[in-house]
């Protein structure tokens, strides 16, 4: 197991960062859940975050995503500050992410999950629309054929008429990251993708987004328990303990940092 | 069947689709009843006020109940698009209970005007229509134009949408769809379908006054939707049609015709949570009535339908 020749795969550009976290705090009620914590993400590379459970992992993809707000610090966007303060305003700057508890729309079939995500794309007058003009059907079928492509990648073309509620674990996981990538992200969240899979699966969801890494162009911020699988993925690593960034920087530093082996191997404390 | 009935149900039936349509975004309003009351009273006020939409004939003219419609409609609509930013803040139960505040409002301020007619209303709406079948035939193509519109919306971005809000808001808003836009347009347009159902149902029934928009009528018509289902616009309109039809075709037993219709409206939910009507079901019907649904649907062609 090597992880250099990934670090060469991926050209660090020296340039703004494409996400910066400035002294990020917050704060639920007495629990700090995040402690001014700061990092960059640069373009193009797979950004790990690990942590105990409860380190503040998810609350800090949702300050992020501006589904929480911060009690302190900023998030800033190809360095500057976001004016978006939405979800949806977000998502059309080119930020994407999926849930620790899966959130699809279970009464959508398979492929209208993904169509909802190409939703942006979509975009016709409501009169022409109902109407059924000929721009307005083909433009229908570029995108359903996309949904179809995407589901492709993902593997799931075959299930693309069940309805989403019906799938698997693993599948509900897997159109949610098909769902996600059609937004046409910029940045993409990850949070557990591979929660709940075999190892065989974990290999194979790694090989899935270096893939869409490489074919999208995309950064990656992804969260994962399994340690060993993080540190062959990601080409840099943060990690989050009691809502403290305690260490950050290449799988290799990372695994040697004293304070990340307390955190996971536990202290005398 | 009498043609005064079948009327009355499909006006059931629009009333129904008027609140299904925020529903299927996930939206319990139950406004309808005050934007019904608003296009009735439009029509009243016009049909009765200016001579040339009165007409000289036996009929009054096609075109002034036309352009009564749109301007019913419209006026329903802007009140919407006026109040919906700041009252679709609210979710569930609140938002019912602000809906119903609203119906309440308008009922009160129609109660008080005196150009309304105050209690007593608006009488002797002239008539476009010389025999009930004329009315329901003329409503009878509005509601398929209207079901065939809701067919479509389903098919496109904004019905997908929201579908999508409905099942999960949060979501939604994280794939880029504008929630309070979407809610909002959904709002607007079960304003515009009550407004002219309502300037319909003003002509039909040749008189209006406060009462047609009241609390009663807000639970009524969300029974229709609960009744009939809300997944799909089969459901509203066969909860509409039905339900309106009961209580009359219950005449016979007498009094017990309101425990009958009460009984039917409690055990509807508790026999069919999702109501009559659901996607599931009508798959279950079989090939033919799946291949209507489909027909319905729109005939998108493309690879998933093969
Ligand atoms: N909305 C909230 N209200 C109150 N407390 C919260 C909220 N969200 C998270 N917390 C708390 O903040 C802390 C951090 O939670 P978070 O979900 O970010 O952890 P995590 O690192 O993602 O953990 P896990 O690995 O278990 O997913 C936890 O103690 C959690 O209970
Ligand atoms: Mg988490």
């Amino acid at each position: 197991m090597s992880t250099v020749p990934l670090l060469e795969a991926v050209p660090l550009r020296e340039a703004v960062p494409l996400l910066q976290v400035e002294g990020l705090s917050c704060r639920f009620g007495g629990l700090l859940a995040l402690n001014n914590v700061s990092l960059a993400v640069r373009q193009g590379e797979i950004f790990g975050l690990i942590g105990p459970n409860g380190a503040g992992k998810t609350t800090l993809f949702n300050v992020i995503s501006a589904l929480t707000p911060p009690s302190a610090g900023r998030v800033l966007w190809r360095g500057a500050l976001i004016p978006a303060s939405r979800p949806d305003q977000l998502s059309r700057l080119g930020l994407a992410r999926t849930f620790q508890n899966l959130r699809l729309f279970d009464s959508l079939s398979v492929r209208d999950n993904v169509l909802v995500g190409l939703h942006r794309f979509a975009a016709s007058p409501l009169a022409a629309g109902l109407l059924g003009s000929a721009t307005v059907r083909r433009r229908q079928r570029e995108l359903e054929q996309r949904a179809l492509e995407l589901l492709a990648l993902v593997g799931l073309e075959d299930q693309a008429q069940l309805p989403a509620s019906g799938l698997p674990y693993g599948e509900r996981r897997r159109l949610e990251l098909a769902r996600a990538l059609a937004t046409e992200p910029q940045l993409l969240l990850l949070d557990e993708p591979a929660a709940g899979m075999n190892p065989a699966e974990k290999d194979d969801l790694c090989g899935l987004i270096r893939t869409i890494r490489n074919r999208f162009e995309l950064t990656v911020m992804i969260i994962e328990h399994h340690v060993p699988l993080m540190m062959r993925l990601c080409d840099r690593l943060a990690v989050l303990n009691f809502g403290e960034r305690i260490a950050l920087g290449s799988p290799a530093a990372v695994r040697q940092d004293p304070r990340v082996i307390e955190a996971y191997l536990g202290s005398s404390r | 069947m009498d043609a005064g009935l079948l009327e009355q149900m499909l006006i059931g039936a629009l009333l129904a689709l008027s609140v299904y349509l925020p529903l299927r975004c996930g939206q319990l309003s139950l406004a309808t009843p005050g934007f019904f009351a608003i296009g009735g009273t439009v029509a009243a006020l016009l049909s009765t006020r200016i001579p040339s939409f009165a007409g000289t004939g036996a009929t009054s003219p096609l075109p002034a109940l036309l352009l009564e419609m749109t301007l019913g409609g419209l006026l329903a609509a802007l009140l919407a698009l006026a109040i919906g930013g700041t009252v679709l803040r609210l979710r569930g139960i609140y938002l019912a209970i602000a809906t119903i505040a609203l119906v309440e409002i308008l009922r009160v301020i129609t109660l008080n005007l005196s150009f309304t007619g105050g209690a007593l209303g608006i009488f002797g709406i002239p008539q476009p229509f010389a025999t009930a079948s004329g009315y329901a035939g003329f409503t009878l193509v509005l509601l398929a134009l209207v079901c065939w519109l809701c067919a479509r919306l389903e098919q496109l971005r904004l019905g997908r949408a929201m579908a999508a809000i409905r099942d999960d808001e949060l979501a939604a808003a994280c794939v880029g769809i504008d929630t309070a836009q979407v809610k909002l347009q959904a709002f607007v347009l079960s304003a515009l379908l009550a407004g002219l159902t309502g300037v319909l149902a003003a002509h039909f029934l040749n008189s209006w006054n406060a009462k047609v928009g009241s609390f009663d009528a807000s639970i009524t018509t969300l029974a229709f939707v609960v009744f009939g289902g809300s997944r799909t616009w089969l459901g509203p309109v066969i909860g509409g049609l039905v339900l309106t039809a009961l209580p009359e075709l219950l005449r016979p037993v007498g009094d017990l015709r309101l425990i009958v219709f009460g009984l039917v409206i409690l055990l509807g939910p508790v026999l069919f949570p999702q109501g009559l009507i659901t996607p599931q079901r009508l798959q279950g019907l079989g090939p033919w009535v799946a291949g209507l649904g489909q027909q319905l649907r729109g005939r998108v062609p493309g690879p998933w339908r093969r």
